[in-house]
Order: C-alpha cells, then sequence, then structure tokens
C-alpha cells in the first residue's frame, strides 16, 4: 500500500514541480524508467509469488536502471545508440511482459 | 506463459541437474526419472529456498524470480490449466498469489520493505512524470532523429531563403511604387502650375506683379481703335503677360471695334481715358512703348495725352468666363 502511494506521490510530484533534467542526463532517462519498469514488474511478479525480497529489489532495481542507461551510454559513444537502445527496450519489453503474463495468472487465475 | 516460461527451461537445466543429483538422493526419497525431474515439479521447489538468496545479485529481480517460480508456477499452472483441480487445492493452500496481493495492499503496514519500495516507485514515478511531461509539452523535435533533424533544418535554411528573396522583391517593388507616386505628385504639381499659368493667359483669374500703367486721355475722341490694338501689339511683343484696358481683360481672342470716341473691346464700350495695366517686365514695356516712332509718339500724334508709369505691383483683376471650346479638343488626350 504505502508503495503504491509512493507511486503516486512520484508521479504527482513530478507533474507539478516540473523539475528540469540536467540535458547530461536527459538521453538516459527514458531508458532508465523502461528498465525500472521492469524491475518493478518482476518485483510485483516475486510477491505474487510470496517470494519477494526487499533487498533483491532494491539492487536489481538499481542495477537494471544503471546497466541500461549505460548500454544507451556505450551506444552512444560507439555511435549505435539508436539501434542500442531499441534493442534494450525491446528485451526489456518482452520482460515486462513475460512478466505480465505471470502476474496476470496469479490475479486472474487465467 | 510462453514467453517466460521458454526462457526459463532452458537456463535451468544445465545449473537445476547438478544440484539436483545430490539433493534428490537426500530430500526425496523417490529418485524419479530424470526427464521428469528437468520438467520441473521436484527439482523446482528442491532448488527455491536456495536459489532466491544466491541468484538474487546474479540477474534483475524478476530473472531470480522466474527460476524459483519456476517451480510452483510448474505445479500451480498446470493445476489451473488442464490438470486436476484437486491438485491446486492443497497447493493453495498456504497463500494464493491474490491474497498476497490483497494482504500486501491492504493493511497498510509500514515496514523496512515497504518503505524502500515506496522510495524506489516515487523515484520511478517521478521519472516517468517528467519523461511523459518532457516528451508530451515539446514539438516533435524533440524526439526526431538526427537525420529528420538536419533535413527540417535544410527546409528551414531553404524557406528563409525564399522569404528573404520574397521579401526583397516586395522592397523593390515598394520603393518602385513610392517613386511612381512622388512622380505622381510631381506631375499634379506640375499640372497645376500650368493650370494658373493657364489660367493668367485664358484671364479667368486675377494676376498681379510689376509692369507698368499705361494712360491715354483722347479728348477730342481722335484715337481709332486700331491704335489702341497697335498698342497692345507693342506691349506684347515686349512681354506683357497679363494686360487689362479699363475693366476689360484683353486675352487671346480680344477684339477691337468702333470707331474713334466710341471704341469697343469685345463688344463692350469703353470710353476715354484707356487706363492700360500691364504686368510685365516694366524695363521691357516702356522703352517699348517710348521708342521714337512708337507708340507714344504716334498716339501723341493723334492729340492724346499720354502717361506711363512704372510700377512694382499692378494688379490686373477684370476677369472673363471661362469658355469651353465647342469644336477643337486637346490632341494630346
Amino acid at each position: 500500500m504505502i508503495a503504491v502511494l509512493g507511486l503516486i506521490v512520484g508521479v504527482v510530484v513530478g507533474l507539478v514541480v516540473r523539475p528540469v533534467v540536467p540535458t547530461a542526463v536527459e538521453p538516459y532517462l527514458p531508458i532508465a524508467v523502461v528498465a525500472a519498469l521492469d524491475a518493478v514488474f518482476g518485483g510485483l511478479r516475486a510477491m505474487l509469488d510470496g517470494i519477494f525480497d526487499d533487498k533483491v529489489f532494491v539492487v536489481s532495481f538499481l542495477s537494471n536502471v544503471v546497466v541500461a542507461a549505460l548500454i544507451v551510454f556505450l551506444g552512444d559513444k560507439l555511435g549505435v545508440g539508436a539501434q542500442l537502445s531499441t534493442g534494450v527496450v525491446v528485451v526489456l519489453g518482452i520482460r515486462i511482459f513475460s512478466n505480465a503474463a505471470a502476474i496476470r495468472r496469479h490475479v486472474f487465475r487465467a | 506463459m510462453s514467453t517466460d516460461d521458454t526462457p526459463d527451461k532452458p537456463g535451468k537445466p544445465d545449473p537445476a541437474e547438478e544440484p539436483a543429483k545430490p539433493t534428490g538422493p537426500e530430500g526425496k526419497p523417490e529418485i524419479k526419472p530424470e526427464d521428469k525431474a528437468e520438467d520441473k515439479p521436484e527439482n523446482g521447489p528442491g532448488e527455491q529456498p536456495s536459489e532466491p538468496g544466491s541468484a538474487a545479485e546474479g540477474e534483475g529481480a524478476e530473472r531470480q524470480r522466474p527460476e524459483p517460480k519456476a517451480g510452483p508456477a510448474a505445479e500451480e499452472t498446470p493445476a489451473p490449466g488442464a490438470v486436476p483441480p484437486s491438485d491446486e487445492a492443497p497447493e493453495a493452500e498456504p497463500l494464493t498469489g491474490r491474497q498476497r496481493l490483497v494482504n500486501g495492499l491492504w493493511p497498510p503496514r509500514l515496514t523496512r520493505a515497504q518503505l524502500t519500495v515506496a522510495l524506489l516507485l516515487c523515484v520511478l514515478g517521478l521519472g516517468l512524470a517528467i519523461q511523459v511531461r518532457s516528451t508530451s509539452d515539446n514539438s516533435a523535435l524533440r524526439g526526431a532523429r538526427q537525420e529528420d533533424l538536419v533535413r527540417i533544418l535544410d527546409e528551414l535554411d531553404n524557406r528563409t531563403k525564399r522569404l528573404d528573396d520574397e521579401k526583397r522583391r516586395l522592397e523593390s517593388q515598394r520603393t518602385q511604387l513610392e517613386s511612381s507616386s512622388n512622380q505622381a505628385a510631381e506631375a499634379r504639381k506640375q499640372t497645376a502650375q500650368k493650370e494658373e499659368q493657364l489660367a493668367v493667359l485664358a484671364g479667368t483669374v486675377a494676376a498681379q506683379g510689376p509692369g507698368i500703367e499705361l494712360t491715354v486721355s483722347d479728348s477730342k475722341g481722335a484715337v481709332e481703335s486700331d491704335k489702341l490694338l497697335d498698342t497692345i501689339q507693342e506691349l506684347r511683343a515686349a512681354g506683357a503677360e497679363a494686360i487689362q484696358i479699363n475693366d476689360v481683360r484683353v486675352v487671346a481672342d480680344t477684339y477691337f471695334s468702333g470707331s474713334a470716341g466710341n471704341v469697343e473691346i469685345d463688344g463692350k464700350k469703353v470710353s476715354q481715358p484707356y487706363k492700360f495695366k500691364v504686368i510685365g517686365k516694366p524695363q521691357d514695356l516702356e522703352p517699348a512703348l517710348n521708342i521714337p516712332g512708337g507708340v507714344v509718339q504716334t498716339l501723341e500724334k493723334e492729340q492724346a495725352a499720354v502717361s506711363v508709369s512704372r510700377s512694382e505691383k499692378i494688379i490686373v483683376d477684370a476677369l472673363r468666363p471661362a469658355k469651353r471650346p465647342d469644336y477643337a479638343r486637346s490632341s494630346s488626350q
């Protein structure tokens, strides 16, 4: 419950305060958000499985974000940023879908 | 299902099998066929306790989860899927996913786990909101690729060039129009000047300027009208510009008639003394009249008294109505 509240608070703060993102970080924000979404779906699935561990969640969340940003950064340096970020998004999207499928099975039994 | 199961299975068997052999004999008395073990029912649960801790760091949270999950999932999914529902009932006893979800949601508990997760989710929501806002409130340029941006820039350059050309063209057109309107104004001015000059000549307006006054007193009535005409001719030859005799304006079609002492100008009777008001250059007009054998001498021979006086301001104010010619038309239009 508190976690859901945290999400809502974050969204509201983001919409109301309109913080300015430094331009250096800007290209990595979308990919980091997708990676974090992936981690969150994984965490939700783990919770439904009853094996949720907050330490694992924190580590996976942060490492997901960092790794995703790192990949995009490297891709930019190598000149294949656009393709690599597409690849990252595809991979993360597949994982989100599979996790969502597991969650769906838990919640709807179907 | 297929998406997450397929990666699990191939990933699983290899590491799973090795521990499976030791655990198989220990934990599970019945050594089931290896094929079945790989399928997951026995192996999965056996691994579960050890996996979550160790595998946690290895991959993302959910990567590690699917692995343990494969165990329970394997037991659960077959159950709702097709295999006996009786299996599910005992397994679901501890807690179903749905119950766990509800438990997690409703009584809000202030635990460390909830707080950390809330913090991370807050960060996620923040990033999400920022990203959504920045992509939605800006134009399409933000998400555009480099080539697109270059193309757009090129287009803008071309457009700027075109607009510059157009601007230059319009400006030159404007200067043209301005100069032509200046010309028109100039033409109007000249026309007005010309009209004034012509009006003076035609006698439709009063005129003033330097000139002479010539008075011919013909007390004996001996001056013929042709003598007056001679005077007019002489004055014109000397550059007279506007002439008036008594109150009759002398213009191009002025005519003299009548006999001596009974002179008519333009059909209008004029009595002596004849007073000429002449506008012109006085230094030219006066000598022209006074030359030997000229107008003055001729008139004096007729017993008339003639006096000529220069003046810096002669006013010719006798007018003639403007006449529109019946037949003659300007050929310049």
